[in-house]
Formats: C-alpha cells, structure tokens, sequence
C-alpha cells in the first residue's frame, strides 16, 4: 500500500511540475527593470514604469536581486533598464559602458550625499528629549578620533565602534581606507553592518534611544528624511585621493542605464529615460511621504509625478504628458 | 462572477502599532536588554578567547586523535586533521574561531533551554500541544522577520546574531527529547515505577539514559542547523565566515565565496562527524 501511495505522489509531483512550464518569453513591448533591494530604485521603477504603461503603451515587470546580480543579468540582458544607478558602487561600470556593454542614457539625479553621520542631538543636545550635548565639537569625521569612549563598542568595550559600509559595497572598501589612513585602528573598530537594512535598524535603534552613533548612511532615503543626522566633514573631494580614501564622498552620479540594444528597439522610450531627470530632494521628499502615509510604491510614484508635474513637459511630448496626466486623474 | 474570486473583506491590521510597540518596549527596557547583551557578550567574548588562546595545532591534533578515537582508522583521524589545517592554510583560522564561538554560544543556549522544555512536553500532553506551534513557527518563520526586531532590541553584531541562531537551531533539541521520551517503552516505565520509583526517578533514571541516542541526534541536528544560520547572521554584522561569504558574494568573487564556503562546509562536516561520533561511543557505553 505504502508504495503505491509513495508512487501516486510521485506521479502528482511530476504533473505539478509539468503543469508549471514557465510560459514562453514575453513580446516585445515588455520592459524588465532592476529592482536592486532599496525603496528610491523602487520608486523611481514605479515613476517610469506608470510613463511607460500611459504613454508608451508598454508593460513592465520589475526583477529582484542585489545590486552585483541584477547588474550581471543587466550585462546579459536578461534586465532592460536600471533607473537609478550608483555609478560609484559598482567598481565594472565605466568600463561597461566605454566599450558599449551597457548604454548610459543619463543622469537621474547627481545632488546626493554619503558619508559617515551622526545624529544631531549628540553635538547639539536636544532639550525636547532632555539630551545633553555629547560631542559639542564634533564637526569632522577626523574629530570621532577624540570620542572613541562615546561610542563604545560593546563588544569590544575598550574601543569605539564605526559603522562602516555594507558589505560588496564599494563604498565599503573607500571607508575601511579611510578609517587606516586616518589612524582609527587603534581605538576604534570599523563594524560592517551586513546588509543595509540591518544598518538602518541599528541607527532607528540608537536614536529612539537617545543614543550616540556614529555610521555611513547616504541620501536620498526615507531615513535620512525622518531623522535629524547631521553629516561630518572630511576633507574636499579630489577624484584621485577619494578612492584612497582621503576625501568625503564627491556626488556620486546616479544615472539611467539600458542593456545594449535597447535604443534601437525602443527609441521613443529611450528618448523619454535620456530625459528622465529628477533630484535627491524630490526623491526624499517622495519616500517620506511613502513612508508617513503608508502608501505602496505605485501610489507614492502617482503621488511623485501630481508633486512634480511640470517635469512631465521636460521629459514627455506634448502628447504623451497629456496622457499621463489624463491617467493621473 | 467577480464575487467568486475576491475575498468578501479586507482586515486592515494596524502594522504601525507593532513596529511602535517593538520601538517602544526596546526604549523603556533597555536596563534588562543591556544586561542580556552585557552577558552575551562576555559568554562570547570568554569562548572566543579560550579559542584564540589554544594555539592551531593543538586543535588540529585534537581533532586527529577524536577521529581517530573514533573511527579506530588512523586515516580518518588524517583526514579531519587535513581539513580543519586547510581552513587555516587558506587564511581564515581566525575567521573560523569567531564563528565556532557564534555556533557553540548558540548550542550551549539552545541545549540548556531545549532540553528541559524537551522534557516537560514529553510528560505533560497539554504543554506539548502549546508548545508544538511555537516550535513550527520557529522553524518556518522567515528568518530576516525576526533579525530586524532582534537589531531593535539587541544591536547589531553577534548578540543578535546568536539569539536568532537560538531561535532556529533550538527546535530539533526540543522536538527530539521529547520524542526520544515518548518512545521508550511504556514496560519499562511500569517496571521502574512498581520498584517504587517517583516519576521523577523514573524520568531521570530510567527514561532519559533511554532515550539518550535520540536526545543526542537532537543535539547533532541543532549543531547542525546553528552552523546553517552563519551566513544569515553575518547580515546581522556578525564577523566570522559567514561575513568573508557575504562579501565575496556581494562583489560576485565567486572563487573567494567558494573558499569561505567551503571552509564553512568543512566546519559543519567535522562538528557532524565529531559529534555524531560521540554519540554512538555512548551508545556502545549504555
């Protein structure tokens, strides 16, 4: 009895399996964008995808992965398009894109920051919260060197903690630079939070808490939006010595990117992402609001483009901004 | 025909109220949270410096001389010496200490809180019909659920680290004690108890040596899942193995994933082996 059971359940797997075959490539009016694991690509994914649907007649689908995956499945062209790029992240870029591997339509956005934060209160106090100043002369990110009993490590209770870059990150290696060249091994540990949700949580933790931190976050992002960090300073950016770690971050630009191929099976489209052209501010602004409100990514990206509605002329025909906002309503 | 297919109502679950009571209740407990991380901490830091202090090859000789023990073939003791010499060969000796002591802090817990939850559910129906869900739950709650609140209340690094390895590799201990309880012959149990036995020296007497092969599996398969939580806790910061694989896959380097993850497989293969072998010497013994 057991056997034919165990037999019977055999043949039902095989028919599930047979029974899912994954359908056939999608037509040509379909575009697959990166959906690299944080809100503002999200965002943006949303904002382009409804223009697409409205004005293009196009359908879109987003795919999921990190940023070093889904960056190997934009070089085989398994991913259409990548609307928000951090061109400094991803150490292959340049180089993909001078020999045509990828295309570079535009710049999304170029007004952002990065670099290592603390909260306001802990060099300002805040009186509302009962919180004295901890750092009052704390301005630089050199200055932390003075504070390594502040922000104590409890792990390693005899020495302060930085919260460095994700791990992969090509940030992650210009911050451990920086962390040696300016002599913070011997009383600090440079701490890789492992993914940035989990930094993100610790700085929410800290702060609810009152407490001092002292971690690399970057705008624009929600977080950044909702909390009071006030960013250090560093020395001037100097494109050379930055990647030995030496300067701050200069704006890293956040471009628009296509896989090879794709402006000449799209070429209106491709047009209207060369456009494509927003802010950091508008862009925190969006994902504060996604955030307050509790709206999903589609109703935050309705929301994006009723705020900004004058861009739609800049990126759109006449016609096409037309049909976007006849959507909106 | 639409009413077919669409639910009659939508509940609005107030999502925000739960991440608020989390925020709130790690803000006004931060006196005992404190405590547990102060604790935790100085668990992990005293097995981490009792590892660091023992030097390399004495470890590697203990580990040839418990294959060897064990197996009775001088080859299989060669073996395991080769293996764990090669994680250190390839640079990652201290890597591999720091999650040993992640992976032993998590099994030390999980065996001294499993166990006699493993016990009282194997006496008592009502315990064990309460306590089973739990247990499901654990083990199929996606983990990154629970990391995050985890960050909220304890931090980031290896104090989360090993309490949501706890949360996972606790189960088999639990579940296995009681089941190995429950298995020993209802006979015997009469017998120990008409010698006038109390049920609670018939428990600890008779009982649990009984059903020591499979509370011993238990163990080997907590061992076993807390080594499968290495990588997800180094997305929690926590150093070690796990972290050297994130970051090698994060950068697509994929022959350094492949040698940190293979030092991680090596790691569980001989804790497996070691520990399995273990057992089947008490076994032999009762």
């Amino acid at each position: 009895m057991n056997m034919k059971k165990l037999i019977t359940m055999m043949a039902i797997s095989l028919l599930a399996l047979a029974g899912c075959a994954p359908s056939t490539g999608s037509g040509s009016g379909h575009i697959v964008m990166a959906d690299a694991g944080w809100d503002s690509i999200r965002l943006h994914n949303h904002v382009v995808g409804f223009i697409a649907e409205n004005a293009f007649d196009l359908t879109w689908s987003e795919m999921s992965g990190s940023t070093p995956i889904t960056y190997e499945a934009f070089k085989n062209g398994e991913i259409d398009v990548y609307t928000e790029f951090w061109t400094e992240n991803v150490a292959p870029y340049r180089g993909d894109v001078e020999s045509g591997v990828i295309l570079e339509l535009g710049v999304n956005f170029n007004d952002n920051y990065q670099g290592i934060y603390v909260p306001r209160y802990v060099i300002e106090g805040d009186a509302a919260r009962g919180i004295e100043p901890m750092a009052p002369n704390l301005r630089t990110v050199k200055d932390l060197l003075d504070y390594p009993d502040l922000f104590v490590d409890e792990e390693v209770p005899s020495k302060g903690r930085i919260y460095g870059g994700i791990p992969g990150w090509a940030v992650d290696e210009i911050l451990y630079k920086k962390f040696m060249a300016y002599g913070f091994d011997d009383t600090f540990i440079y701490f890789r939070p492992g993914s940035d949700a989990a930094l993100s949580a610790a700085i929410i933790s800290a702060y609810d808490r009152g407490e001092p931190i002292a971690a690399y976050y970057w705008e624009p992002t929600w977080l950044m939006a909702q909390y009071d960090l006030v960013l250090l300073e560093d020395e001037p950016f100097d494109a050379d010595r930055f990647h030995e770690g030496l300067t701050e971050f200069g704006a890293a630009d956040v471009t628009v990117a296509a896989r090879k191929g794709f402006d000449t099976e799209f070429p209106e489209f491709t047009e209207f992402l060369s456009n494509y052209s927003t802010s950091s501010a508008m862009t925190s602004a969006a994902l504060l609001h996604m955030q307050v409100s509790g709206d999903d990514y589609l109703n935050s990206a309705k929301w994006f483009l009723r705020e900004y509605d004058e861009y739609l002329d800049q990126w759109l025909s006449a016609e096409q901004a037309a049909a976007v906002r006849q959507a909106l309503n | 025909m639409n009413w077919l297919y669409q639910f009659p109502f939508k509940l609005n679950i107030d999502t925000a109220a739960i991440d608020d009571a989390v925020r709130s209740f790690a803000v006004n407990n931060e006196a005992i949270l404190q405590f547990m991380r102060r604790g935790l901490n100085g668990l992990l830091s005293s097995i981490h410096s009792t590892l660091d202090f023992i030097p390399w090859w004495i470890l590697v000789i203990v580990v040839f001389v418990l294959g060897f023990l064990q197996t009775k073939k001088i080859k299989t003791g060669i073996v395991y010496a080769v293996m764990l010499f090669s994680i250190g060969a390839v640079g990652l000796w201290p890597l591999m200490l720091l999650t040993l002591s992640i992976v032993i802090a998590s099994v030390a817990i999980s065996l001294l809180l499993g166990f006699p939850i493993g016990v009282l559910i194997s006496m008592n129906d009502r315990a064990s019909s309460i306590v089973r869900p739990i247990l499901d739950t654990m083990q199929t709650m996606p983990v990154f659920v629970y990391l995050i609140p985890a960050v909220l209340l304890f931090g980031l690094g290896r104090v989360p680290a090993v309490m949501a390895t706890t949360i996972y590799a606790i189960v088999p201990i639990v579940r296995l004690t009681n089941l190995g309880i429950r298995q020993v012959n209802e006979e015997v149990v009469e017998a120990a108890k008409s010698f006038g036995s109390t049920r609670i020296q018939a428990m600890v007497k008779v009982q649990i040596p009984q059903a020591f092969a499979t509370i011993m599996a238990g163990l080997n398969q907590t061992l076993m899942m807390a080594m499968a939580m290495v990588v997800t806790a180094s997305m929690i910061g926590a150093s070690g193995l796990g972290m050297e694989v994130l970051i090698s896959v994060n950068r697509v380097e994929v022959g350094r994933g492949l040698v940190s993850g293979t030092a991680v497989v090596i790691l569980a293969i001989l804790l497996d082996r070691l520990s399995q072998g273990w057992v089947k010497d008490k076994e032999e013994e009762a």
